[in-house]
């Protein structure tokens, strides 16, 4: 008790601050504070504490309040005539500590220190600007995919329907929808706002006044304009597709087919080779911009679909997606649980199959249902769209590394700030014993701060700006920076800036404000004060670069291997080449054949309706046959080939024959299968067994006639399944295969180039290299470990950066001790590595968190392919021992200045 | 009258700033008015008023000591002016004039 003062409360003197006119508050506080201390000795302290609060709670007062904000508005003006006198005394009035002229002050300040220590500044700025370019494409990537689809006005009660069946081995789901689903659905819940089917076809034929384009035509419904927020630049959206024959094109088509002439009302046929069509030109649509999921050319009715008479009852064939938009007053799950009835109502068929099957129902009590999908969501819903959409992780991946940058730019920040107030110490010393206040030098620190950040931030634009047409051409994408004007992107940015400011400059400036001035004066304040946090900031900083190196290193690696293991085919020496929609494929193969067939470096022809490999045309499809084999269930991929499909690949044929001109039901009912497919079938010789069905007891039976090995068809990051090739007269050949002889390649190609043009004058020769076509296959993992290269060396380059600056600094403060050391006898090799250790055992503790993380990500990355390498101990070992190599080369730059200094230099200014 | 304009309570804290002698600062007043008139004022009144006598040039004011009971902070110390000095003379002679001319029909 007897140590104790009772202090008056001291919210309330921020109070009174906060009322008070500036350049009164310190005798009004005294003459508070005094009363105070007399009423404790009369009254007791708590009493005193009351009387204090109601004391200052009078203080709001007109007179008072005027003043203050008359100080604002008026800063330094003063009643001259009459008030005068009373500045006489030597006292000066205390301005505010935001006010406008102090903020002109720590502007001026700020960047005359800032010129002065150029070296300091022009490592933030650069450190700042290339991570804030960096994240700022790595967020524009992941901004443009979470942003998909979210330009349509009502977007949230937009959804596409997909069937939910809870088979007892595989619950599965898909968005592909028999035809007369979209009108029952609308028959029987006429709450339906809007609803279109929407069927996605290959590029289709466009002909206009004689010349061919192709261009993806979508079929779809009138309700389309309700559906969706695309805007009709010309015609009406009631009536746009009225009629069968209308056609709505985007600008884009109307641009290149009719220039400038008005589209509107003109014929163009459309179609594919002998379902040709005329249809009048009814709308035109505004382009669809890059975010969104659906990618239109030209719309034309549904009905207008080759077999639609045939198929719009059948309930039994899926082709096509069903978009719905519910009215506002019905949610999603309200919407699904009445949709049960629907189920029960047209699949009781399927409903029984499952149930036969032991189907049970899932947790929402169904076996199998329509449910409903957010359109936010179809993008990313790879299982719906049959693998092709976003992966959602890899968005999250890249925004996670756009942060790890962002933080190891931070981390520099933050290190340099803290180990250069060191140095600027006595300036804050001094400062503050001449009367600044704390939060005036916060202010001016953190304004510093602040500029950097500020010049970081615009260089990084200006750079972005600048290399964004390499970034585009590196990793295959179409940033603009029209997106980064967009409001929530601001405001993301807005966001970040504000948060970097505010920490990485904050914390450093709060540092300082805090220091001591007699402390500082008197040089007591010592060099390991910060150690902790600047070290574990250094480790942090290079956890992050040592991590991404090793993902990096892992990625390539696996890449690599998928790219180098056996496809079971050869791809060398052979050109594919898309037919195209404008030709008929067997016609320009049968001709290929007959131009060809005296060329000696034109060594097999084969056509396929499968490409191996991703094209110039970049199409993928695939067919799938699921048959049931006495009572196995087996899935293969059904593939269309021609002859000499085995010569043209190099595919070893095991046993049987090939599929054989001399043979006329070849072409009919006989087909040729992979090892694997007839290990799943269970026959050891099933050459001249019958391909069937259990269920189907109608229709042809294919016969094998010839087992060959593997190969794969399709991405190794895909599952492989067992082929089963087939011939035929009628089904369309879209791709044609050239194996050339091994000698100069480039002019095979472009003597087939040539032959090309004459045997298929409509199409555009597309023609490109399996092995080519194979490399295409992982562009996906390729941009993924480009991105991870690219983040990987800048977060190197940004933690060295640091850590140079800082190894200068240090040894900088360290300048005497490395004299003494050296007048006593330490050699050179020696204070190199008392200067290096320190920094060399952060990086190895760095390191030891690294590793393993790397190790789990990766191989949980690396369990979603079947094909996949492992993890080989050698990467770590590299990084490691890089890292280690890399930081002693950074610090031993300085160290090796420092130990060859002459120590008498260094001891002398003492 | 020519002459400013003096409020009761301003006099008395000018009346009070004379009696104090160079010693006078706003603790110390409202003190001594509390001592003789038996009326707690509040410091912020106190200080308004001595503002007001400031500015109308009847106070003036310096920077007195700090101790550590004030917290650390300086006091603001006023003396009466000469002005102030002849301003209260005329107040007082307004006031003996008034009184001396009470008619006292019942004085003993």
């Amino acid at each position: 008790m007897a140590n104790h003062t009772p202090t008056p409360p001291a919210w309330a003197d921020r109070l009174l601050a906060w009322l008070c006119p500036p350049h009164l508050l310190e005798e009004l506080l005294g003459d508070l504070h005094e009363q105070f201390a007399e009423q404790v000795t009369d009254l007791g302290e708590q009493k005193a504490r009351q009387l204090y609060v109601v004391e200052i709670v009078k203080f709001i007062r007109p007179y008072f309040l005027k003043r203050r904000v008359g100080h604002f508005a008026q800063p330094m003006s003063i009643p001259v005539s009459q008030g005068a006198h009373r500045f006489k005394t030597n006292e000066f009035p205390q301005p505010f500590f935001l006010h406008p002229d102090m903020l002109r002050n720590y502007a001026k300040i700020a960047f005359r220190t800032l010129w002065r220590s150029k070296g300091y500044a022009t490592i933030n700025v650069v450190g700042l600007a290339v991570a804030f370019c960096i994240s700022l494409f790595l967020f524009l990537i992941a901004y443009l995919q979470l942003t998909f689809d979210s330009f349509h006005e009502d977007g949230d009660r937009i959804f596409q329907t997909y069937f939910f069946s809870n088979d007892p081995e595989q619950a599965s789901r898909s968005a592909g929808m028999p035809l007369p689903l979209m009108p029952a659905l609308k028959t029987d819940y006429p709450e339906i706002e809007a609803a279109a089917r929407f069927i996605v076809v290959r590029k289709s034929l466009v002909e206009y006044k004689g010349r061919y384009f192709d261009k993806s035509v979508y079929l779809t419904d009138p309700d389309f304009f309700k559906l969706f927020s695309f805007p009709l630049r010309k015609g009406n959206p009631e009536s746009a597709l009225r009629d069968l024959s209308n056609v709505v094109i985007s600008e884009n088509m109307a641009q290149t087919l009719f220039g400038i002439e008005d589209p509107m009302g003109k014929p163009v046929e459309l179609g594919s080779d002998g379902n040709r069509k005329q249809y009048i030109v009814s709308g035109v649509l505004a382009d669809a911009p890059y975010n969104s999921t659906i990618h239109y050319d030209a719309l034309i009715r549904v009905e207008n679909l080759p077999d639609y008479q045939s198929a719009k009852d059948s309930w039994g064939a899926s082709s096509h997606q069903v978009f719905v938009k519910l009215p506002p007053n019905i949610d999603q799950t309200t919407f699904e649980s009445r949709l049960k009835a629907f189920a029960v109502k047209y699949f009781h068929g399927s409903l029984d199959d499952l149930k036969k099957k032991g189907a049970k129902p899932d947790e929402r009590g169904d076996v199998f249902a329509v449910r409903l999908q957010k359109l936010a969501d179809v993008h990313f819903g790879r299982e719906l769209s049959g693998g092709k959409g976003a992966p959602i992780a890899l968005i999250y991946v890249l925004m996670g590394i756009a942060f790890f940058i962002l933080l190891i730019a931070c981390i520099n920040f933050i290190n340099l700030s803290v180990a250069r107030s060191f140095t600027r110490a006595k300036e804050v010393g001094i400062r503050k014993s001449l009367g600044a206040l704390k939060k005036q030098l916060f202010v001016q620190i953190w304004g510093e701060s602040t500029v950097i950040c500020l010049i970081g931030f615009g260089v990084g634009l200006l750079l972005s700006y600048l290399l964004l047409p390499v970034f585009n051409a590196t990793f295959d994408s179409k940033l603009t920076l029209d997106y980064v004007a967009q409001p929530g992107f601001i405001g993301l940015m807005l966001l970040v800036f504000a948060l970097i400011t505010f920490v990485a400059g904050g914390y450093p400036a709060w540092q300082m404000a805090k220091f001591n001035p007699v402390e500082v004066l008197k040089g007591k304040i010592s060099l390991k004060r910060p150690g902790i946090l600047r070290n574990s900031l250094i480790v942090t900083q290079f956890t992050l670069s040592c991590l991404l190196t090793c993902c990096t290193i892992i990625a390539l690696q696996q890449i690599d291997f998928l790219r180098q293991q056996p496809l079971g085919f050869q791809k060398e020496q052979v050109i594919s080449i898309p037919v195209g929609s404008q030709v008929n494929g067997r016609q320009v193969l049968q001709r290929l054949r007959n131009k060809l067939a005296s060329d000696p470096t034109v060594l097999a022809i084969t056509g396929s309706g499968v490409n191996l490999g991703k094209g110039k045309d970049r199409v993928t499809a695939r067919g799938v046959l699921g048959i049931t084999y006495k009572g196995k269930d087996i899935a293969t991929d059904w593939l269309l080939v021609d002859y000499d499909y085995l010569k043209t690949l190099n595919i070893k044929l095991l046993a049987g024959r090939d599929f054989d001109r001399a043979y006329p039901t070849d072409s009919v009912n006989r087909v040729v299968i992979t090892e694997s497919m007839a290990r799943m079938m269970g026959e050891a010789n099933a050459v001249g067994t019958l391909l069937r069905d259990d269920h189907d007891t109608s229709g042809v039976k294919s016969q094998i006639i010839g087992i060959i090995s593997d190969f794969h068809l399709y991405s190794l990051a895909d599952e492989n399944k067992p082929i089963t090739m087939h011939l035929s007269h009628n089904e369309a050949i879209h791709y044609v295969f050239v194996r050339v002889a091994p000698q100069n390649l480039a002019n095979s190609m472009d003597k087939l180039k040539n032959v090309w043009k004459e045997v298929a004058p409509q199409s555009e020769f597309m023609g490109s290299f399996l092995d080519e076509n194979v490399d295409a296959w992982y562009q996906d993992e390729e941009m993924l470990s480009r991105v991870f290269s690219l983040a990987a060396s800048i977060a190197i380059l940004l933690s060295c950066i640091g850590l140079f600056a800082i190894a200068l600094m240090v040894i900088e403060q360290r300048t005497k001790e490395i004299g003494i050391r050296k007048v006593l006898g330490a050699s050179t090799p020696t204070i190199i590595l008392v200067l290096s250790k320190d920094f060399i055992k952060l990086v190895i503790i760095a390191l030891g968190i690294a590793i393993p993380l790397a190790w789990y990500g990766m191989h949980t990355w690396l369990k979603g392919y079947p094909f996949r390498i492992e993890i080989s101990a050698w990467v770590f070992v590299v990084v490691a021992l890089a890292a280690i190599l890399i930081t002693f080369a950074t610090v031993s730059f300085h160290s090796i200045k420092a130990a060859l200094m002459n120590p008498v230099k260094s001891l002398r200014s003492e | 009258m020519g002459r400013a304009y003096l409020g009761e309570f301003e006099e008395l804290v000018l009346l009070a700033v004379a009696v104090l002698q160079g010693d006078a600062y706003g603790v110390v007043i409202a003190a001594e008015l509390k001592q003789r008139t038996n009326r707690i004022s509040s410091l912020s009144g106190v200080h308004i008023a001595l503002y007001r006598l400031e500015e109308k040039g009847f106070v003036s004011s310096e920077l007195g000591g700090a101790t550590m009971n004030r917290g650390g902070h300086r006091k603001r110390l006023f003396t009466v002016t000469a002005t102030g000095r002849q301003t209260l003379n005329e107040m007082r002679i307004v006031h003996n004039d008034l009184w001396d001319s009470i008619p006292t029909p019942s004085l003993a």
